[in-house]
């Protein structure tokens, strides 16, 4: 029988279970096959647990039926048979392991993630906002370690620190291609530094650290309340500030604000130099719009950037997202961006919720609307002036809701779903002769979808 | 005599093939690009309910998997009965979709988890996928480190169908099914039932049921009759 047994097994449950289920607890799991043992390998916790009150007794039923004459013991573990791909530039020796099973990843000491070689200097659209930031980080790029020690960047999300910061990291690395420059977001240490405490591997972890030549980290305000963290970095600190390492850092605030991180360390971060960003002007929006739509072979008129830098006056990432957004309907639409076409684009993007609108709510809006009552509504009376409002209420109800329309029928004095049918024609003919009812047909659908 | 039906009728499966785009065409080429690995950035689709968000976020993590990329359907129902520590682990992936994001928006736990998910993922340039029912702007996301990651994705809502295209929608359905689901039935259908697309779903199961237990073709009058004996039990 082709493929191998969890293989077979997975055809079967696909069949077998729902689709969700299957996708979501069942796909993901990697097999290992050990003699007469068949291994899954869960991402958590969690996630083994569940797969092991729900599902267990469906795939241990399927491992019987697909290993016909075989007997497999079925196990569902923590682990991933793929070793963790931290690409960091800086790989120490691992010390020897304990006795870790094969296919868990090893703990290996590794130090942070790579840089991304798209964010460098040359992309980096300055203006009166990041001005300052962007000289000192030059600065740093061109002497690293002595020019100022550690760099602190602080600024609100999405303003580009994290672009500064590699742009640094690929400075240096293109001056010295042997320099050892690890990035790492702050989450990330710790969560490094908690695997190193269980591995028993802090040593290791420790001198990978200490033997960078630069250390960028992100977001140093996720190392408050975490104190063993806080204590670990404040060594590595001082141990590459003594050594003239370089360390950048970024925070969304000026470091004395930030609450929860140890008064020494906010000290040593004022050391070097503490540089701030703000949220860019509206001319340097237009120009960071305008490079990254030139970045991606797009011709974007300066009048449409100075119209998504308008509506989106946060930050740099959401002004990008909304770019991308217009991007990818011209791609779709093959049509030119025009303002029209980048206002409609970018309409999913700044609505707010849509009202849910309900039979209660259009009978009352149409009743105030013909300054009539509700009770009309439902009433068997047949005068002009109580059934043109009627039909138009009947024909914005099949319009902006799901009910059925017997259900539409019925919440109008128990109406038969024909006369739902017969109002929504009726009202279809009359929009487009007459233009009162054109009108107020819009006005309504106007009043109950703003 | 009626006959029982065997479990050999075809299943719903959520895959971009029984997705009738309508209206949202713009948003189901953008996911297509991101399930075959070409798209520059994740995505965020909102939209009212029974607009398709769940069926397209694991379409997309199936034609993703058919490309060869590692993708994982993350139902937030699920996991919020489970705990915020059912997001560790998978930052290793290239896409992760993730459903019902405003079930756990604004849980402090949950928030820095998709958090460090969405540094791991990108990392090695995997992307991350979310639906809501809420629209991006009305979402209280508390993390704003969070909100503007996820912001910098490709935001598309979802809109519902007009009646036109409820009923190409239906037909596009039963057709993946085996099943004729002529022109006149479909509006019948539309005019006796929720319009809503899951609760026409549903009667489509129910319908197809019906027509193999009975051997009947999905005729006005038969569907009539199944409706007919569905009011009175």
């Amino acid at each position: 029988m082709p493929g191998s047994l969890w293989d077979r097994c997975v055809q079967r449950l696909e069949s077998d279970l729902p689709e969700q289920h299957f996708n979501t607890w069942i796909r993901p799991l990697q097999a290992v096959q050990e003699e007469q043992t068949l291994r899954l390998l869960a991402p958590n916790r969690f996630v083994v647990d569940w797969v092991r009150e729900h599902f267990y007794e469906q795939i241990s039923a399927v491992v019987s039926r697909c290993a016909e004459n075989s007997e497999f013991d079925l196990v569902i573990e923590v682990g991933t048979r793929r070793p963790i791909t931290v690409t960091a530039p800086v790989e120490m020796p691992a010390a020897p392991r304990p006795a870790a099973k094969q296919y868990r990843a090893p703990p290996g000491v590794t130090v942070g993630g790579r840089l991304n070689p798209d964010f460098t200097f040359n992309n980096f659209v300055e203006g009166k906002s990041n001005q300052l930031a962007r000289a000192a980080a030059c600065q740093v790029g061109l002497n690293p370690g002595s020019a100022y020690n550690p760099l602190f960047i602080y600024g609100g999300t999405g303003l580009g620190k994290t672009h500064l910061m590699h742009s640094v990291g690929n400075a240096i690395l293109e001056a010295n291609p042997q320099a050892r420059i690890a990035y790492v977001h702050s989450e990330r240490f710790v969560g490094d530094m908690v695997s190193a405490l269980r591995h028993n591997t802090i040593s290791e972890f420790k001198r990978a650290y200490r033997s960078l030549d630069a250390l960028l980290i992100d977001d140093i305000q996720f190392f408050a309340g975490k104190d063993r963290s806080q204590e670990e970095f404040f060594h590595t600190f001082n141990a590459l500030l003594e050594g003239q390492q370089q360390i950048i850092l970024t925070c969304d605030r000026y470091p004395k604000e930030v609450s929860g991180l140890e008064d020494r360390l906010k000290s040593r971060f004022g050391w070097g130099l503490t540089v701030a960003i703000e949220p860019p002007e509206l001319e340097t929006s237009v120009a960071i719009l305008l490079k990254k739509a030139a970045a991606e072979g797009v011709d974007l008129q300066e009048e449409v950037a100075f119209f998504i830098a308008k509506c989106i006056r946060s930050n740099v990432r959401e002004l990008e997202g909304a770019l991308r957004r217009v991007i990818a309907n011209a791609r779709f639409t093959g049509r030119p961006i025009t303002l029209d076409f980048a206002r409609e684009a970018l309409r999913d993007l700044l609505a707010l919720q849509e009202r849910l609108v309900t039979l209660e709510n259009i009978q009352k809006t149409v009743a105030d609307y013909y300054k009539i009552r509700v009770a009309d509504l439902h009433s068997k009376r047949r005068s002009r002036m109580i059934t043109r409002p009627r039909q138009i209420a009947m024909a914005l109800a099949k319009e902006l809701t799901s009910h059925s329309l017997p259900e539409i029928g019925d919440a109008f004095g128990g109406r038969d779903h024909t006369t739902v049918i017969h109002a929504c024609k009726r009202v279809k003919g009359l929009r487009e002769t007459e233009t009162r009812i054109r009108d107020d047909y819009d006005n309504l659908l106007r009043t109950l979808t703003a | 005599m009626r006959q029982i039906p065997l479990g050999i009728r075809l299943r719903d499966s959520a895959v971009f093939d029984t997705f009738f785009a309508g209206p949202n065409a713009a948003a189901l080429d953008y996911l297509q690009s991101l399930a075959s690995g070409s798209a520059s950035a994740g995505a965020w689709l909102w939209g009212l309910p029974s607009t398709g968000k769940s069926h397209l976020l694991q379409a997309v993590c199936a034609a993703a998997n058919d490309s060869g990329l590692e993708s994982v359907y993350l139902p937030m129902a699920d996991l919020r009965e489970i705990g915020a520590g059912a997001l560790e682990g998978w930052g290793d992936q290239q896409l992760l979709a993730l459903d019902d994001f405003d079930l756990v928006a604004g849980d402090e736990e949950f928030e820095q988890g998709v958090f460090r998910l969405f540094n791991e993922l990108t990392e090695h340039h995997g992307r991350m996928l979310i639906a809501t029912t809420e629209a991006p702007a009305s979402l209280d996301i508390r993390l704003p480190d969070l909100a503007s990651r996820l912001a910098a994705g490709v935001v598309f809502q979802l809109v519902p169908l007009d009646d036109a295209a409820r009923v190409n929608a239906l037909r596009l359905r039963a057709s993946h099914r085996g099943l004729q689901l002529p022109d006149e039935t479909a509006q019948f259908l539309l005019r006796r039932l929720p319009r809503d697309m899951a609760s026409l779903y549903d009667w489509l199961d129910r319908l197809d049921t019906a027509s193999l237990e009975a051997k009947r073709r999905l005729t006005v009058p038969f569907v009539r009759d199944v409706l007919r004996g569905v009011d009175k039990a």
